[in-house]
């Protein structure tokens, strides 16, 4: 088992490898989390939580069969979703292929290997996912969606700031919360996957767990984790003080 | 066999005759017009004189009508108020209630969104009431698309109608053992893992017997391959894309011409 493990994380050393992370089992496995992403977010509709949590299978593919898997997924669970709900999530296909390109990359640098790396990992995807919000929201619905952001954009834009400061803050202040306790998600699932079922995917390197997590690594990421967020709380500043 | 799960309507129409590609280069076309168009009226006039004869044409007007009424209507209201309301712009004022104001720019601003919206939405619509998505993929496949692709989309439509049946079980289920799903807000947050585990594992046991059913049957295999059913695609199908096309171009050349 190791040794496969070894082999193989010689083998995708680069991220760009991108043949080798498309085999039958990621073909697969694709339809199969484009489902998961609607059932849980069905799932957490019933439970009447403020998130949607709809991007667990897409965060899956992308830290176990590479970032283009990943992409791929959350472009075509869009897709789909357009295609069999309402048209109105196609536009919104960029943000989901970018979730999964990005924890794809988290993963490979070893950040999805144990819970507090798992929350680092889950905000630079939230900060990904807000970033590449923005230009959509912009451009297709002129700034103000007709949902629970769209009503932060609202009352940002109402206090004076202007319309692409008011969705940058108000996509950055929804994001983390989801996409953390995405991660989380789809980290506690990764770990109870079976090894053996793990290994028939292209990256079972990605998610073995370190065997001792150190003291002072857990410090130096609860400082990345501070950093990260004050320097986010500097960001909104900048950009809702600049209008 | 899963109709429920898309828009498609079995209906024989000018429309649902058309090729598959030439209906989602139409659809394409029309949200990118309503966008580039560089006059204010081109969204609204699109669905006034291109998208309403087409549903009539295409004979799914009521299917059409219904989802729109039911579906986006409200949304777009509520979208119009919003921007309305709070879309930034300085103008004579028209309207002002608790000290919010609509100005004559954000009704303006908020007019044209919102019919940009319902054009692409109806766009795609009427492309999905009058298209099967696994006839839109088996002609994509026709024309050069990974095989893979065809496989993830056209089985995510199969899948997702299980999912959803089981994801529906397992909540039964788990109530009936004594899950609390409506108390408070940390008891429903607690519930998450139980919902999402069985659903999630028991749907990816399934994934490697799967690969290597269709493994068995040459999914991996690169030599060509045949397709059951023929899709027809005529000249005048060609003629209307290509014309489809250049009316995008010449918009975009307006667009960057006059601004």
């Amino acid at each position: 088992m190791r040794e496969t493990a070894m082999r193989s994380q010689k083998q995708s050393s680069s991220w760009l490898n991108i043949g080798k992370d498309f085999n039958t089992m990621t073909w697969v496995l694709m339809p199969v989390a484009i489902a998961i992403n609607m059932a849980v977010g069905q799932i957490v509709a019933t439970l009447r939580l403020p998130v949607y949590l709809d991007s667990i299978g897409t965060v899956l593919v992308g830290v176990i069969c590479g970032p283009w898997a990943g992409a791929l997924t959350g472009a075509l669970a869009n897709t789909i979703l357009g295609l069999t709900i309402n048209p109105d999530f196609l536009p919104w296909w960029p943000v989901a292929a970018i979730i999964g390109l990005v924890s794809g990359i988290c993963a490979n640098y070893g950040l999805f290997k144990s819970w507090w790396k798992v929350v680092v990992s889950g905000f630079i995807i939230a900060l990904a996912a807000a970033i590449s919000s923005v230009p959509i929201s912009l451009l297709v619905y002129g700034g103000i969606t007709a949902g629970g952001t769209g009503m932060i954009t609202a009352f940002l834009v109402e206090s004076g700031r202007g319309i692409v400061q008011a969705v940058f803050a108000s996509s950055f202040l929804t994001e983390p919360v989801d996409k953390i306790t995405t991660a989380l998600l789809a980290f506690a699932i990764l770990q109870g996957l079976s090894k053996r079922f793990l290994a028939r995917l292209p990256r079972p390197e990605n998610v073995e767990t370190d065997e001792k997590i150190s003291r002072n690594q857990l410090l130096i990421a609860v400082g990345v984790v501070v950093l990260l967020i004050l320097f986010a709380i500097f960001l909104l500043g900048r950009l809702t003080g600049a209008a | 066999m899963h109709e429920r799960l898309s828009f498609f309507v079995k209906r024989d129409s000018p429309i649902h005759r058309l090729n598959p590609m030439t209906k989602a280069v139409m659809a394409l076309s029309l949200v990118l017009i309503a966008f580039l168009s560089p006059w204010y009226w081109t969204p609204l006039a699109l669905f006034l004189f291109v998208i309403l004869p087409l549903s009539l044409v295409a004979r799914v007007a009521r299917e059409y009508w219904n989802f729109i009424l039911k579906v986006i209507l409200p949304t777009l209201i509520i979208l119009f108020i919003m921007q309305a309301f709070f879309l930034p712009g300085e103008s004579r004022s028209i309207f002002e209630v608790f000290g919010l104001e609509i100005t004559e720019l954000s009704a303006r601003l908020a007019f044209r969104n919102v019919m940009r919206i319902l054009v692409m939405i109806s766009s795609f619509t009427i492309l999905l009431l009058t298209t099967h998505p696994s006839e839109l993929m088996s002609d994509l496949s026709r024309r050069g698309l990974p095989g893979q692709f065809a496989y993830v989309v056209i089985s995510s439509l199969q899948i997702i109608p299980q999912m959803q049946a089981k994801a529906q079980t397992i909540i039964s289920a788990q109530r009936s053992r004594g899950l609390d799903t409506q108390s408070s807000f940390l008891r429903r947050v607690g519930g998450i893992l139980p919902l999402v585990g069985p659903l999630v594992f028991g749907s990816l046991v399934e994934v490697e017997e799967r690969a290597i059913a269709i493994e068995a049957r040459g999914f991996t295999s690169t030599r060509p391959k045949t397709f059951l059913r023929e899709i027809q695609d005529t000249s005048f199908d060609r003629a209307l894309r290509w014309a489809l096309i250049a009316c995008v171009i010449l918009t975009l050349i307006l667009r960057i011409w006059l601004s």
